[in-house]
Formats: C-alpha cells, sequence, structure tokens
C-alpha cells in the first residue's frame, strides 16, 4: 500500500499554495474582529474526497456495529437526548407547536422509564425546532411545562435562502427576540456551487453576528451541493464562520442525511478540531425516522468522532416521527410486546 | 434476579454508551455437526465416506479449544477413490453441453444462499474470523462467483471453442485457508467441465458442507469430493492416474507493509493510529467485532513478530479493543524499522502493519517490487496521474488506485513472483482448467530415474570427431549475446552434421557464465522493448519476416543439408515469416481489455511482459518453431534468450545475423551447446522469468522440479513433438497466454 500526498513535498511548494496564503481574509471591521476565527482557504484547498472509499466505509460501518438487549434500550433513550424534536409544516399552529413541546419535556411514558429505572434522569429532547412565526408559541407552551428545553428556530429563507441577505439577516435577529436560543441557517448554496468561499465564509459571519448569544446551526443542504468534496469545504467554511454546529440538510431537499455525506462532515469536524482544539457540533436531519436508523447515527458519532461528541451539546439529530418510534421499541424491550397505536401518546 | 441485574444494566449503559455482545447463534452449525455424529469423514461420490481405522484429527474452536468433531485422515487409499470418482464424474461431466453445467452451477448457487447461516456460522466458528466478513463478503460473493462462471459454462461452446477441459483437477489448500478461496478454484474448473479432488487440512469443515450441498442436488455425484488429510498426501494426489492438474490455494491476507511519502508522514501515521484505536476484536461470532482471532498459532507468530521488531528498534503501537488474551491479538502498527533489519525482509504476519517512509514515487517502486512477494498492491493518492503510473510500474497481480481488497468474478486475481502465477477469476481463470483440443492428456509417470541434482550438470566433451572433408567450413558460429557473436566462455565448439554425417559447422559450446551473460544482456534491454509501443514492436518483427524472406534460399539449402525436402523446407521459410508478421500484428491488435465490473469505474484487465524469458527450442522444425516462438515472446514484449534446436541449430544462428542489424542488442540472445547443461542453468537462474522448454521428458521433469523451487511459470512439452506447422499448436491462442501475465488495475471512481 502507498500513501501519496496530494501535493508535492514542502521543498517545492505548488503556486497554487502561495496564492491561497494571499487570499488568507482578515475582515477591519471592529465588531467582526471581536470573533475568534479567521478564514484560512488553505485549509480547503488541497482536499480531495475519495468518493468510492467513503461510500465503502459507509456500507460497513452500518452493518459492523450493533447494538442489542440492554444495550439498545440504553442507546435508545440516550438517542431521545438529542432529538431536535422538530415540525415544519405550513399547517403548524399553536396547539401542535404546544402538544409537540409537551412531548418533548416527556418524550417516553413515565413507567416504560421507571421498568428500566432511569425515571430519574430527568430525560428530555434536546431541543424542539420551528418555523420563526412559531417561536413564541414554543417559548410559551415551554414555560409553561416548567421546562428549560431550548427552542430552535429555522432561519435565513428556510429551506432555500434564496432572499434577501437583508431579509434572511432580520429573520434571524427577530428569531432570537422571540426567544429562540438556537437558530437552524441555511447557506447560500450559490456560493457554493460557484466556489465563491471568501463569499460563504462572509455570509455565514454576519448570521454569526446576528445570532448574538444564540447557537448557530449551519445547514449546508448537502444534497444540493454536487459533490463530496464541496460538503468537506462547506462545513470547513461553515465552522471557520463561527457555526455551534453544522447540520446535513433542510430535510425538504430530496435527498438528506446520508452515511457518506455524514462522514466527509465529520471528518472535517475531526480536522478542525485537531488544526483548532475547538469541538464543533454535528446534525443529521432529514430522513432519520426508524430506532434502527438512530442506533446506527450514534454508532457512527462514537467511531468517527469518539464518545466525547455523544453529548446533546455535540451531537443533535433532527427528527419529527423518530421519537414515536424509540418510544414504540422501548414498550417492546420492557413488555415484551408491540405497542398499538393507542398504547402511546401522540407528539 | 437476573431483570433487575438487567435494569441495573440499562441505567449504567445510558452513562457510558458502550458497546455490548451482539452473539450470532451458531445453533445450526453445531446441529449439522450433529448429523454427522460429530465425526466428519470425506465427501466423495455424493456420498460421506467414513473408513474405519484412521487416525483422526480434532476440529476445535480456535477461541475456546472445545472439541467440535473429529476428522479421521484420509489415507492414499481413500485419496485413490476420490480420484477414481472424479474420473468417473469427469467421463459425464466434461461431455455436457454447456448449459447443463450452467444449470447446475445455478442451482447451486441457490442451494449456498439456502443455507447461507448455517455456512457463516459454520465457517466462522472453526475459523475464528469475524462472522460479519465471512456474512457480509465471503457468502455474496461465492455465489456470485458460481452464476458468473455459469454464465461462461453457458457460453463456452462459442467463446471457448478450441479448448478442453483438462480432467480431474486437484487443489491443496493450505492450513490456514478461507472457503472462498477454494471457490475461486473450483468455479472455473466446474464451470469448463473438469471434476475436483480437494485436499483440505484436517480441522476445517467448510469444504465438506459445501460438497455435501453439491453432492445433495443430486446430478452430478463426484464432480467435487473433498478429503481430509495432511499436506503429504499431496504427492500422493498428484501422482494419481487420471489428475491432470494441482494446485494449490494459500492462506487468508496475512500482514501489510505500508508505504507513506515523507511530507504526509505525520498527518497519516496519526489518522491511522486514530483509525487503529476504534477497531473491535472478539470471538468470531460477534456481530459486532472487526477482527476475529485466527487461532493461537497466528497469535504466537504476530507477537513473535512484534517482540523481534522491538528488540531490532521499531516503534509499536498498538490499540483497540480487543481482548488481551491469546488467541486475540491488537492491530499493530509497526514503524521506524531499520531498513536491513531482518523483520523488514520477514513476511509481515496478520494482524500487524509495517510502515516506512519514502521520498519520491520512485523510491516507493523501488522498495515496492524490490520483495520477492508479488501478491497485490493499493496505491493511494489523489493524483491520478501518479497512481497510475504506479499502478503500470508495480509488479504484482492486482492493483487498487485509492482502494483495497476489492474483489470480483469478473476480475482475473493472480500474482507475481512468489506469489504464483495461476490466476483465478475471469477469463484467465477459466484457462487455468482448458488445453488446447487435441493436446494428449497428462500422463502421472514421473521417472523415478531422474536425478535431479546432476541432471545436465556436466558438459561432455567436445573432440574433434574425424576428418573435415570438403569446402573448409566457415568459422565456428559464435553465441549470439548482446546484439552480435561473442566466443564462448568455455573456448571450446561442437560439431554439428549434417543428414549424412558429415561436418556441417561447429558451434560454439555455451555454458553457465554465458547464460548468465545472455541473462543480464536481456535485462538491459527488456526495459526499452517494453515502452517500445506494439506498433514499433509489430514494425520490428516485419522487418525481420522480410530479412527472412529474402535469404529464403539459404534457409532453405541450410535445411535442405539436414534432410529436409525441398519443398518442406520452402513452407518451413514461408510459414517463419509468417508467423513473425502475424504476431507482429497480433501485438499491435492486442490492446487492453476494459471490463466494467458492478463497482462504479472501470478494472483494466492488463496483458503486462513476464521479463526476462527463457526457451528451449524444439529439434524439430528447427527453423520454423523458432521463429513461432521468439515471435509470439517478442511480440507481447518479453526480452528472449533461447536455445535453439541441438541438431539443426544452424537456421537459428543465420536469423541472429538478421537480427543482429534490425533488433535492439540484447533483446534477443541465442545460446548453443548442451542442451540439457543450458536447461540447468536458466531453470535455475532465479533471474529469468519464465522458461518454455520443448525437449525431453526428462528435461521437461526437471523444469519443473526446478520451478517448485523458485515458482517460476514453466511450460513444458513431456517429450511430445508439437506440429509446429499447424496453426493451433504453432500459433495457436495458448503462446499468447502464454507470453504475458495478466494484470488487474482497479480504478474506482467518483467525487
Amino acid at each position: 500500500m502507498l500513501l501519496l500526498p496530494s501535493q508535492p513535498p514542502r521543498s517545492a511548494p505548488p503556486r497554487e499554495c502561495i496564492q491561497l496564503d494571499e487570499l488568507t481574509l482578515t475582515f477591519p471591521s471592529s465588531e467582526l474582529d471581536l470573533l475568534p476565527s479567521h478564514c484560512d482557504l488553505s485549509w480547503i484547498s488541497k482536499i480531495q474526497v475519495n468518493q468510492p472509499a467513503v461510500l465503502r466505509r459507509a456500507e460497513q460501518i452500518q452493518a459492523r456495529r450493533m447494538v442489542k438487549k440492554e444495550w439498545q434500550a440504553a442507546w435508545l433513550l440516550k438517542a431521545v437526548t438529542f432529538i431536535d424534536l422538530t415540525t415544519l409544516s405550513g399547517d403548524d399552529t399553536s396547539s401542535n407547536v404546544q402538544r409537540l413541546c409537551y412531548k418533548a419535556k416527556y418524550p417516553i411514558r413515565e413507567d416504560l422509564l421507571k421498568a428500566l429505572n432511569v425515571h430519574d434522569k430527568g430525560l428530555t429532547t434536546a431541543a424542539v425546532c420551528v418555523y420563526p412565526a412559531r417561536v413564541c408559541d414554543a417559548v410559551k407552551a415551554l414555560k409553561a411545562a416548567g421546562s428549560t428545553i431550548p427552542v430552535a428556530s429555522v432561519a435565513t429563507g428556510f429551506p432555500a435562502g434564496q432572499t434577501h441577505l437583508k431579509t434572511r439577516l432580520e429573520e434571524i435577529r427577530l428569531a432570537v427576540e422571540d426567544g429562540a436560543t438556537e437558530i437552524d441557517v441555511v447557506i447560500n448554496r450559490t456560493l457554493v456551487l460557484t466556489g465563491q468561499w471568501e463569499a460563504l465564509y462572509d455570509e455565514i459571519r454576519q448570521f454569526r453576528k446576528a445570532c448574538g448569544e444564540a447557537h448557530l446551526k449551519t445547514i449546508l443542504a448537502t444534497g444540493e451541493l454536487g459533490s463530496l468534496t464541496n460538503v468537506y469545504k462547506a462545513s470547513m467554511i461553515a465552522m471557520m464562520a463561527g457555526s455551534d454546529f453544522i447540520k446535513t440538510s433542510t430535510g425538504k431537499e430530496t435527498v438528506n442525511a446520508t452515511f457518506p455525506v455524514a462522514i466527509v462532515m465529520l471528518r472535517a469536524i475531526r480536522d478542525f478540531f485537531w488544526k483548532t482544539g475547538n469541538k464543533i457540533g454535528f446534525k443529521p436531519a432529514g430522513g432519520i425516522r426508524s430506532a434502527k436508523d438512530s442506533l446506527a447515527w450514534l454508532s457512527l458519532i462514537k467511531e468517527e468522532l469518539g464518545d466525547e461528541w455523544l453529548t446533546p451539546e455535540l451531537f443533535r439529530i433532527g427528527a419529527s416521527t423518530l421519537l414515536s418510534d424509540i418510544e414504540r421499541q422501548i414498550y417492546h424491550h420492557v413488555t415484551g410486546r408491540y405497542a398499538a397505536y393507542h398504547d402511546l401518546p401522540m407528539s | 434476579m437476573a431483570a433487575t441485574h438487567a435494569q441495573r444494566s440499562t441505567r449504567e449503559i445510558f452513562t457510558t454508551l458502550e458497546y455490548g455482545p451482539v452473539p450470532e447463534s451458531h445453533a445450526c452449525a453445531l446441529a449439522w455437526l450433529d448429523t454427522q455424529d460429530r465425526h466428519l469423514g470425506h465427501y466423495v461420490n455424493g456420498k460421506w465416506l467414513k473408513p474405519e481405522h484412521r487416525n483422526s484429527v480434532p476440529c476445535r474452536d480456535p477461541i475456546t479449544g472445545e472439541n467440535l468433531a473429529s476428522c479421521p485422515q484420509a489415507q492414499a487409499e481413500d485419496v485413490a477413490a476420490a480420484v477414481e470418482a472424479a474420473r468417473t464424474a469427469w467421463e459425464n461431466w466434461s461431455g455436457l453441453p454447456g448449459a447443463s453445467r450452467a444449470q447446475y452451477l445455478t442451482r447451486l448457487a441457490k442451494m449456498i444462499q439456502k443455507h447461507q447461516r448455517l455456512l457463516w456460522t459454520l465457517e466462522s466458528l472453526v475459523t475464528g474470523r469475524a462472522v460479519r466478513e465471512v456474512r457480509d463478503r465471503d457468502i455474496p460473493l461465492a455465489q456470485q462467483l458460481l452464476q458468473w462462471h455459469a454464465v461462461q459454462a453457458y457460453t463456452q461452446e462459442e467463446t471457448l471453442a478450441g479448448w478442453e477441459p483438462m480432467g480431474v483437477i486437484g487443489l491443496i489448500l493450505s492450513p490456514t485457508f478461507s472457503f472462498l478461496e477454494m471457490m475461486w478454484r473450483i468455479c472455473p474448473a466446474l464451470a469448463v467441465g473438469c471434476t475436483v479432488v480437494v485436499l483440505v487440512p484436517p480441522g476445517s469443515p467448510t469444504p465438506l458442507l459445501l460438497a455435501q450441498l453439491a453432492g445433495e442436488l443430486g446430478s452430478f455425484p463426484g464432480i467435487l469430493n473433498v478429503i481430509n488429510g495432511p499436506a503429504s498426501l499431496g504427492p500422493i494426489l498428484a501422482s494419481q492416474p487420471g489428475v491432470q492438474k494441482v494446485t494449490f490455494c494459500g492462506a487468508v491476507e496475512g500482514g501489510l507493509r505500508l508505504l507513506i511519502q515523507e511530507s504526509v508522514w505525520d498527518e497519516t501515521m496519526r489518522r491511522l493510529q486514530e483509525r487503529m484505536a476504534r477497531l473491535r476484536g472478539g470471538r468470531g461470532l460477534d456481530g459486532a467485532v472487526d477482527m476475529g482471532a485466527r487461532g493461537a498459532a497466528a497469535h504466537d507468530l504476530a507477537q513473535r513478530y512484534v517482540r523481534e521488531a522491538q528488540s531490532q528498534g521499531a516503534q509499536v503501537f498498538q490499540a483497540g479493543d480487543v481482548p488481551s488474551v491469546s488467541p486475540f491479538f491488537p492491530p499493530t502498527l509497526v514503524s521506524d524499522l531499520p531498513p536491513a533489519s531482518p523483520c523488514t525482509q520477514a513476511e509481515v504476519p496478520w494482524p500487524v502493519v509495517v510502515a516506512s517512509p519514502f521520498r519520491t514515487a520512485k523510491e516507493a517502486l523501488a522498495v515496492a517490487n524490490g520483495t520477492p512477494r508479488g501478491g497485490s498492491a493499493s496505491v493511494w493518492s489523489e493524483r491520478l496521474g501518479q497512481a497510475l503510473e504506479l499502478g503500470y510500474g508495480l509488479r504484482v497481480g492486482t492493483v487498487w488506485i485509492n482502494a483495497h481488497g476489492l474483489r470480483h468474478p469478473e476480475v482475473p486475481t493472480g500474482g507475481c513472483k512468489e506469489s504464483g502465477s495461476s490466476w483465478h477469476g475471469g477469463p484467465d481463470g477459466l484457462y487455468e482448467y482448458l488445453r488446447p483440443s487435441g493436446t494428449p492428456a497428462r500422463l502421472p509417470s514421473l521417472s523415478e530415474n531422474l536425478n535431479y541434482d546432476t541432471f545436465g550438470l556436466a558438459v561432455p566433451l567436445t573432440l574433434p570427431s574425424g576428418p573435415e572433408i570438403g569446402p573448409s567450413p566457415a568459422a565456428p558460429y559464435g553465441l549470439f549475446i548482446g546484439g552480435r557473436f561473442q566466443a564462448p566462455g568455455a573456448r571450446s565448439s561442437r560439431c554439428i552434421q549434417d543428414s549424412k554425417g558429415n561436418l556441417q559447422a561447429y558451434v560454439a559450446e555455451g555454458g553457465a557464465k554465458d547464460i548468465r551473460g545472455a541473462v543480464e544482456a536481456a535485462h538491459q534491454a527488456a526495459p526499452g522493448w517494453v515502452s517500445q509501443p506494439p506498433g514499433a514492436r509489430a514494425s520490428l518483427l516485419w522487418a525481420l519476416a522480410s530479412a527472412l524472406e529474402r535469404r529464403e534460399s539459404a534457409f532453405t539449402s541450410a535445411l535442405e543439408r539436414h534432410g529436409v525436402e525441398l519443398k518442406t523446407a520452402k513452407v518451413e521459410v514461408e510459414l517463419s515469416a509468417r508467423r513473425l508478421r502475424a504476431w507482429g500484428a497480433r501485438a499491435q491488435a492486442q490492446g487492453h481489455l476494459l471490463q466494467v465490473a458492478e463497482l462504479r469505474g472501470p478494472v483494466l484487465r492488463l496483458r503486462e511482459p513476464l521479463g526476462v524469458l527463457a526457451i528451449v527450442c524444439p529439434d524439430e522444425w528447427p527453423l520454423l518453431a523458432f521463429a513461432s516462438l521468439l515471435a509470439a515472446a517478442l511480440a507481447h514484449g518479453n526480452a528472449v534468450v533461447l536455445v535453439p534446436s541441438g541438431v539443426c541449430p544452424i537456421p537459428a544462428l543465420e536469423v541472429c545475423q538478421d537480427m543482429a542489424t534490425l533488433l535492439p542488442a540484447g533483446l534477443v540472445n541465442v545460446v548453443t551447446g548442451d542442451r540439457d547443461h543450458l536447461t540447468r542453468c536458466l531453470a535455475l537462474h532465479q533471474d529469468v522469468q519464465a522458461l518454455w522448454y520443448f525437449g525431453s521428458a526428462q528435461g521437461s521433469q526437471f523444469v519443473e522440479w526446478a520451478s517448485a523451487g523458485n515458482l517460476k511459470p514453466v511450460w513444458v512439452n513431456r517429450g511430445r513433438p508439437r506440429a509446429w506447422d499447424q496453426e493451433a499448436q504453432g500459433a495457436g491462442p495458448e503462446l499468447g497466454l502464454r507470453a504475458a501475465r495478466t494484470k488487474a488495475l482497479w480504478l474506482p471512481m467518483g467525487d
């Protein structure tokens, strides 16, 4: 086996490299200088993702790590704590948002938790995620339920991002004003597809600034980026620009959270950690519906980043129907029977 | 109580989020062993054969040491019974239309599908390999192999016209093999119409199960027979009447050697260690482990190697979640091994990886090619141009670019150098079990009297042999080495008589030193000739053909002096020129076959020169055989050392006159002398990459014996003459197959 670098040895740096060093961006604006990050394009210029190898790894990882019995139950309960319980529909109203918030606070039937002796762990989902117009409803409902679960809002022209920058920024500010403490923004795919990495960096910096104290989760919409190499580059730019999380997709594209894309993003997160010492979170979203899927995602994180990433601060699963399937599996684990529809409360 | 314990652990696991055991039930494997009363015999002629009074060897679980079954070892009579069954079955099986064989193979594939759980649990149980490896890779591939070869059998009459099945094939498996390696060999053999006797090391029940599955299809008992026994039965199997070929099947993948360019060394090592730390080892029958174990012997081998490497100054990195008791061994990365230390030269055991740095791609190629092994290699680079150049340059059977370990029935797998020269899968795999129609079967009559130590050792002394009559003959012919005629090292000549017994000429008496010189000259010329495009090779061969035709009368009279009739002599010269032209044209048309397997991206099936090819020409057809063999060898890019006809070397030496002016110096070297002595020198020369021998039965036997020592691909005629004037035998596809070796170059694609 031979391993060769993508670039010739250091002694003969290619011209490309020198040019890129000059492109390193600095921001004279005083506000941006307060944020400790910078855009170093040399971190992405060398990258070439080996797609066939990524596909193979993605295939293997799903078949190699299974958990059964008590381990499965424990892992599923843990998965619940990673869920951003989501509703993003045109017909959302305060009543179904309220129901969602209640489910977020009590995700699994109390008697099932007791049977597993984890009823005192304060098990809730990681957050609820809604459209900006529903943030007030969610904040109110959670407050009424006496919960501190954060409310996440999508923003910046979700899901397409094809609105003016000014309105996108305003959207963020309004959602934060309404009480959202996490903002899921979508990036401008046009900038990725045309290779305007500095402009992308610049935009996400402005999102970051608009978020203020709120957490920034950057949605890469990987189904629309064209290649895995672009996924890596966009991930790296999003992290350099100050995202707290990078997220696979909006759930509205035709291709959502897939394992190959996740592997590329996780490797980017690891590279960023090795370069800067900063741990950035990861959020797959869209198409994660079954309990079995969620287990595979947990083991993927465990394999690629390690146990330290398996906390709601660094890992979220964006899902709406996943929770009921998990609850169903827990029910089966505890009772040995499959649950009827009416056995479990709806979300 | 158990329930309470379970609840408590769920709570614990909720915090630690650790992996748990995922035991794969092997109840069905045990149940199958029970059907045999835990006493496995041999599977011969569609029935279990359990002879009395045999030494039994236990079949053990390599991890627990539990005795699973006892396996009686075969004796010579059991081998004979199996071969007899295979021979009887062959008479029917080989005569069937390909479509019927295709149907049978398809049914066997279905049978495997139906019993896959039994197969994978049994294989994992007795070998200790990770069950997911067997379940997710080996079993599907075994089915694919059967299906692909069924298609080949179906189209056999059309695509393999002119070839016939060899007969009974003996297959000897090494103690650590996977049943898949057996499938790679039996599928092509069965597909083309051969029948098989497999000698498995005792304690390997999976081949027996496969034979039983095949036998239970009912229609053709005896096409696949499996006997348990020690490797010492190999010669007995080989000497059974009817056994046409014996192939060996080596071990499963061993350790790896990793070459990393200095500029990415730190980064690569870091990533490698990070990934290794996440590997999980454990009992093979656990569904969530990456690596199983391969028994105590493999553990000790790895441990010895690692300790040795440490004592020689190497850095050792071990990680991974692996039980710390034998036979489990953690994945191990060895680096900083001094280049000259013994461990650098030794074969790396599983699961050890030895990493060493290199500066330039050229250096990496030199290091990689500087080992006696030549199985497979992978090249990882983001620059396709560089990766391809390395891929072409590596002297191995399989190269993966930016991938590793991919296999597909359509893509031939094989090796060169010590990794063997036989092929499995793809068209190359089929030819392993075929011979050109009309070639007589192999007789197992090895001469007991041949003394390998003395064969061709002494050179007969040449003494004056009577008065020189007639016009004074020309100066003695020299040896044609390095593009010119040279005096032989021994400074003596032998006389060549014409058909009437008169002295015709003197030719040089070549010896070991001359062979050495010729091989050196050939090696110097080889790289230049390989880099010539096929078109340039063709035009030189055509030029040589024209030169032959221009001097037709000289060649004709030289042949006539040897008692060849004028008409036949003319035909021989004409045919010789035609052969040179034909191979020239084929070299041009040969190209590289492009195959697209199921992966995304193409696989190139390259035909590469063997290197320096030695050819001992037959006595008959002194010009035609010489030209036919030479043309095929040169067209495929080889450099050649030839020994011409012993009784009539003059035409060949005359051709050298033309080659001296036309061909690059050293490309073709012709050495005359005592044929047995020269054959011995060539067969034992380690740097001759292949040897074709057309001479006596004894010489053939010697050449085959010698090749077992240095694993040189050889082609011998076993003392039988060949119809060189016939198209099939004189210029058939067999020559082309023998004159080059295959390399599979995998190019997965995607961005």
